[in-house]
């Protein structure tokens, strides 16, 4: 059960409009491409277009001749250090030095007066290359005969983990029924409708940079390094953003190179990529190859889990290691286990790097265990639902592989999907062709630890209310990329503080004027860096308490705060304006601040990798979905979905409901549509919005979010994660549906309907399940 | 993305249009809405040095009606007024159904009958259903008007029978027996989706017997294609489910379909089976829906 | 007489934006996505895909909904053009723009000046839509943020201002 909540919250929990949403709708945000700085050039990068070729000679001399044109680099002009964002695996550098290893790789660059002028440099760049054989199918990547891509990983391998809890091989002889299969995941990527850009400036031994960023701190922190300055010589700011879901948490050669090209002509430097630049630079989902052997008793109850993988890396590591144990990580969270095997290798090929999308790692592991799990309900004659109620994990528990779980109502959510999609009415019920099936997931509530070493804090906050006391703005570096964290953090600074919505401003994601922050990226900022807001708001109001029983003449603890009047509790006629309180504040005792920061407990384990998984708290979901199958074409369509979520507190109901829909639609791409594919040469066939298909508002099901009733003692008022979690029960959960309405399992993403009419012309004969 | 440069030429006439571009040859493209040429010229897939713009024949943008001659649509038409043109959706909404199945609202504005045509992609959809309404073209050129089968229009992707300085100017659909005809689309998406298979069908039924029946497959060859033999186990039989689901089957079997991203050859013969025997229903039953 | 511009050169352009007149020099090469954010400032129409796949940079041209990635600068000459920018009147918001903020139909925000004149564009021919217009009508319109649900309630609830 919940906490019980006592108090009525005056700003929290209600739907307040976005604070940008202005902006946003009259065309004024201004985005990074949007900015025009005085002196500006731009900047272009000639990309290579084989997979895996050596440089042998690069002639700029053409380029560098065209009038309009200031600057050419190549990889001997820039520095030559090696960047990644995991920090166990540097092997990224600004341009190519010795070899390409992807179509698509960063080559050379030009800054010119403007964008034609700088591609018609680009085509005035002769490059010589030989070509070498390249590796496109992860599954051989690891073979001898393999050509090697990067000197120091033999056999291509960019990481090997193998994870043993409890005895699997025991757990498994001693199941009831035991299951082998094989699921084969996608190459998804992210499509941020925004496409990367960032604007350099060099000026006086300083670098600023506008960027498109999820993180300002660490695109700080690496640029810095790479260029080898302080890190308070380079000051990044965040513009609007237009969207990232894991694409923009490093920084791209937007800004590597276009930093690159500022130094060089001592001129701003503004560098957009075009589309299919987003689909080479990539970062999206891993396709992961997974085979899972899950051993259950009679009764239904999991018993023990074998998952190997191998998932494809593709050119450099990026945050690619994190992905890898993401994918075995958060398996033991939504179900209790004891006993757990995790065998997984994450190899290079000469195709667009992978890293973190949405969900990070999880989404297809979770497809593969929700769609077995269906399997296994069905060899026992259970109910889907029945099976994971068994299973499911229960409050303030700790998984096999140390994660802390604190408030649990994954059976509520069970409960709740089940009966608001009238399953037990529909399922196994309805007319051929037409299905209903349930997925499910749980997701972290911001990492445990932070991407490199460091013992900072993970947010931080500081309010400042204005001399006159009648509004207060709030610094924080937190990362609003359209889910809205600005507005829900500005909720949080007026309830702690005792004020309305309206008076507060807020200023974010600059890392020279807002304290640090670690930016968007495991669903952390509401958790994070609410903690962070609600103490520094907290600070605010014990002040002005203090100052106002002074005023008031009464005891601190008697004096109360809501909505700007400052009061003395049961005594309604002794009180005073909030202004009036932090004005005199102000002529008394100078500047009125607070200020709060969050670093989470000490989490986790103490074997390998036992940092990823980590976090303060976890949310659950539960998804049903019902599908309409033509069988002639193989054409599913998804009607319904339902998506019941324990997210703890609610700060604000329609961002909230709004950050389930939207991810539930990115799950359905996914499960659907979305993949890269590649020509023989290893060169995307697709990498552009007519032929990488985001479902249209014409494709999209009708979806019902709800919420179970949750606290979270973890977070700050109780809340936690919602933004990732919804894109995790999908693909299984439609995997299912499908199963159900004809009776065919599909075990290889996308659904697409070729695969599904290949699958129904291969089954013998139809079971309904 | 850049355009690569060209030197733009705006005629005001048709002569004059027809003029520059035998002047030019093969050097110069004609610019009607754009949609196609000006993607194929950012993705460097085309790179003319002269572009002759239709934007000032206005003549060329209505759709009519004329006695004895048919609906005449101008090749200007965008497929928004196709979809909407009251002519057409009295007479042959099949027509306005397959201009609302292209692409989306913003390429709907723009795009034209004549560019879908012209530009000789083989999933375009306006092909199919108009071959199947037995549609004829009038080209304009340097040497007069000439007024061709649209069947006999296409030579393969990206060709046609247009010679140097000719300019397609209208698409007539004549008067016709016909009672009924239908384009069916598959597409992977429900809007800005190109087709993996799309079949047009148009039928002449009598008293429950298919007198006349033509049926046209699109993305499944190099040119929009006549499933002739399906039409010959229509013509002079009593229509019944065996006999359309023979001529789904028959035209799978004519069909002439490649493996590319979008589909396999098996699997688009599949569609070319279920949208046939889809399309003839609904022409047989619905009229000209 | 053929009108000629030549390669390379600048030519004046008149179009109405807003309601305001503008003659910009452009390039023949220049469509009119270019115009409208770099020459005029423009910046809500935005650039996603460049090749019409998007909706992003979706303007109204002559009432009409058109990917200005797709429509050359010069072929918009003497045409009147609507951005995101000339929804606004003396500093009211249109019906469409306060029913997405009041329906948090805005997320990331890069779609939805696209997204709002497709409604426009929608509400001018269709006072009365249903749901399935709706979603017609921004079928050319990808948001990655929303999965649109928000967005179409946004627009029936300023359809259903219309009375």
């Amino acid at each position: 059960m919940s906490q019980a909540i006592t108090k009525e919250f005056s700003v929290i929990g209600k739907s307040v409009p976005k604070i940008d949403a202005r902006e946003k709708v009259t065309g004024r945000a201004k985005y990074t491409g949007d900015l025009k700085v005085p002196g500006m050039l731009i900047g272009k990068i000639l990309r290579s277009p084989h997979a895996h070729a050596r440089i042998l000679n690069i002639d700029t001399s053409k380029a560098k001749q065209l009038q309009g044109v200031e600057a050419v680099i190549t990889g001997k002009d820039v520095p030559s250090t090696f960047y990644g964002i995991s920090p166990a695996r540097y092997d990224e550098t600004i341009l190519a030095i010795e070899k390409v290893l992807q179509v698509g790789d960063k080559v050379a660059a030009v800054a010119a007066v403007d964008e034609e002028t700088a591609v018609k440099a680009l085509n005035l760049i002769e490059v010589e290359y030989e070509v070498l054989p390249a590796v496109l199918d992860p599954l051989r990547a690891m073979d001898e005969e393999q050509p090697q891509i990067h000197p120091q990983y033999e056999r291509n391998i960019s990481v090997e983990i193998h994870q043993n809890f409890g005895d699997v091989e025991k757990a498994l002889r001693e199941s009831h029924v035991v299951r082998t299969d094989y699921f084969h995941g996608n190459r998804a990527t992210h499509v941020p409708m925004e496409p990367h850009a960032a604007i350099s400036k060099w000026e006086n031994g300083k670098l600023t940079i506008w960027s498109s960023t999820q993180s300002p701190h660490y695109f700080q922190y690496h640029i810095a390094r790479v260029f080898g300055l302080k890190m308070g010589d380079v000051r990044v700011i965040k513009t609007f953003v237009g969207g990232g879901f894991g694409g923009k948490l490093e920084p791209s050669a937007a800004e590597y190179v276009g930093a690159a090209l500022a130094m060089k002509t001592g001129r701003p430097v503004r560098i957009v990529f075009d589309r299919k630049e987003v689909f080479f630079h990539n970062r999206g989902r891993h396709a992961q190859h997974i085979e899972l052997t899950t051993g259950v008793s009679k009764e239904g109850k999991i018993l023990g889990v074998h998952g190997k993988y191998i998932i494809d890396g593709g050119s450099y590591t990026s945050l690619g290691i994190a992905s890898a144990y993401y994918a075995g990580a958060m398996l033991p969270l939504i179900y209790e286990f004891d006993h757990f095997k995790f065998d997984c290798f994450r190899v290079h090929t000469n195709l667009p790097s992978c890293a973190a999308q949405r969900g990070h790692g999880v989404p297809q592991p979770r497809f593969a265990f929700e769609s077995q799990l269906d399997m296994i309900a069905k060899d026992l004659g259970m109910d889907p639902i029945a099976i994971r109620k068994v299973n499911a994990r229960r409050p303030n528990t700790t998984t096999l592989n140390d994660l802390k779980v604190n408030s649990c109502e994954f059976t509520a959510c069970l409960d709740k999907a089940k009966e608001i999609s009238g399953w037990a009415t529909k399922k196994g019920k309805l007319p051929t062709g037409q299905g209903i099936g349930i997925g499910c997931g749980g997701f972290l509530t911001g990492a445990g630890y932070p991407i490199y070493r460091t013992r900072l804090p993970h947010a931080s906050a500081v309010i400042k209310v204005s001399e006159q006391g009648d509004t207060v703005t709030l610094y924080i570096g937190a990362v609003d990329i359209g889910q809205g964290s600005d507005t829900i953090l500005a909720q949080m600074a007026a309830e702690a503080i005792g004020i309305n919505y309206e008076d507060v401003r807020i200023m974010s994601a600059d890392t020279e004027t807002t304290p640090h922050d670690f930016g968007a990226y495991a669903s952390r900022q509401t958790l994070m860096s609410g903690h962070a807001v609600k103490e520094a708001g907290d600070e605010i109001r014990r002040q002005i308490l203090e100052l106002a029983a002074e005023m008031l003449e009464a005891n601190v603890a008697d004096i109360d705060i809501d909505r700007r009047v400052v009061f003395v509790k049961g005594s309604p006629d002794k009180m005073l304006a909030f202004e009036n309180v932090a004005n005199e504040f102000f002529i008394r005792k100078g500047p009125l601040v607070g200020k709060g920061s969050y670093t989470p407990p000490k989490l986790g384990g103490k074997f390998k990798g036992a940092a990823v998984g980590t976090s303060p708290a976890y949310s659950f979901a539960a998804q049903i979905s019902q599908v309409e199958v033509d069988e002639e074409t193989g054409q599913v369509m998804v009607t319904d979905v339902w998506d019941v979520h324990d997210c703890g507190t609610v700060i604000n109901p329609s961002l909230l409901h709004a950050q389930v829909e939207g991810a539930l639609f990115m799950g359905m791409g996914e499960a659907m549509y979305e993949q890269v594919v590649f020509d023989d040469k290893g060169k995307p066939l697709n990498a552009n919005l007519a032929e990488y298909r985001v479902p249209t508002a014409l494709d999209v099901p009708h979806v019902t979010s709800e919420l179970v009733d949750s606290y979270e003692p973890a977070g700050p008022w109780g809340v936690k994660e919602v933004g990732e979690g919804a894109t995790l029960p999908t693909m299984g959960c439609y995997a299912n549906a499908i199963y159900d309405a004809i009776g065919v399992r599909m075990y290889d993403l996308p659904l697409t309907p070729e695969k599904v009419w290949k699958a129904i012309q291969g089954r013998k004969k139809a079971t309904r399940g | 993305m850049i355009i690569p440069e060209f030197e733009y030429l705006s005629p005001q006439t048709l002569p004059e249009a027809c003029a520059l571009l035998a002047q030019y040859g093969d050097s110069a493209k004609v610019l009607a809405g754009g949609s196609d040429l000006l993607v194929k010229m950012k993705d460097g897939l085309m790179q003319p040095a002269y572009l002759v713009s239709l934007k000032n024949l206005d003549t060329l943008k209505a759709i009519r009606y004329q006695e004895r001659t048919g609906v005449i649509i101008g090749a200007l038409a965008t497929h928004n007024e196709v979809m909407t043109n009251s002519i057409l959706q009295e007479k042959y909404r099949s027509v306005c159904e397959a201009a609302h199945s292209m692409a989306a609202d913003q390429i709907r504005n723009i795009g034209t009958a004549g560019g879908n045509l012209v530009n000789a992609v083989p999933s375009a959809d306006l092909p199919p259903i108009l071959i199947a309404l037995d549609a004829k073209v009038r080209i304009v050129g340097p040497n007069g008007e000439k007024t061709v089968a649209l069947e006999e229009f296409f030579l393969g992707p990206g060709k046609t029978i247009l010679g140097n300085g000719e300019i397609l100017t209208e698409i007539i659909i004549p008067d016709q027996p016909t009672t009924g005809s239908n384009y069916i689309k598959f597409g992977l998406r429900r809007a800005g989706a190109l087709a993996v298979a799309g079949v047009a069908s148009s039928v002449t039924v009598s008293q429950g017997t298919c007198q006349d029946a033509r049926i046209v497959l699109g993305a499944v060859a190099p040119t929009p294609l006549r499933a002739r033999q399906a039409e010959n186990v229509l013509r002079g039989n009593k229509i019944s489910q065996e006999l359309i689901d023979e001529a789904g089957k028959v035209a799978a079997e004519e069909s002439k379909p490649i493996t590319d991203i979008r589909g396999s050859i098996e699997y688009r013969r599949n569609l070319v089976n279920v949208l046939t025997r889809r399309s003839l229903k609904a022409a047989i039953e619905k009229g000209h829906v | 007489m053929v009108t000629v511009m030549k390669k390379g050169k600048l030519h004046v352009v008149n179009v109405t934006v807003n309601g305001r007149e503008h003659a910009a020099l452009v390039k023949a090469n220049a469509t009119l996505l270019d115009l409208l954010r770099e020459e005029l400032d423009y910046t809500g129409t935005k650039k996603g895909c460049e090749l019409g796949d998007c909706g992003a940079c979706t303007v109204l041209m002559d009432g009409k909904s058109v990917n200005s990635c797709l429509v050359l600068a010069v072929e918009a000459d003497g045409r009147s053009i609507t951005t995101i920018e000339g929804l606004e009147k003396d500093g009211k918001l249109d019906r469409l723009q306060e029913e997405f903020i009041n329906h948090t139909a805005v997320q990331c925000g890069y779609c939805t000046p696209g997204m709002i004149l497709s409604g426009k564009a929608l509400l001018a021919r269709n006072p009365h839509p249903t749901e399935r217009d709706v979603r017609e009508a921004i079928g050319g319109n990808i948001c990655r943020c929303t999965g649109y649900v928000r967005i179409v309630k946004a627009i029936l609830a300023a359809a259903e201002a219309n009375g």
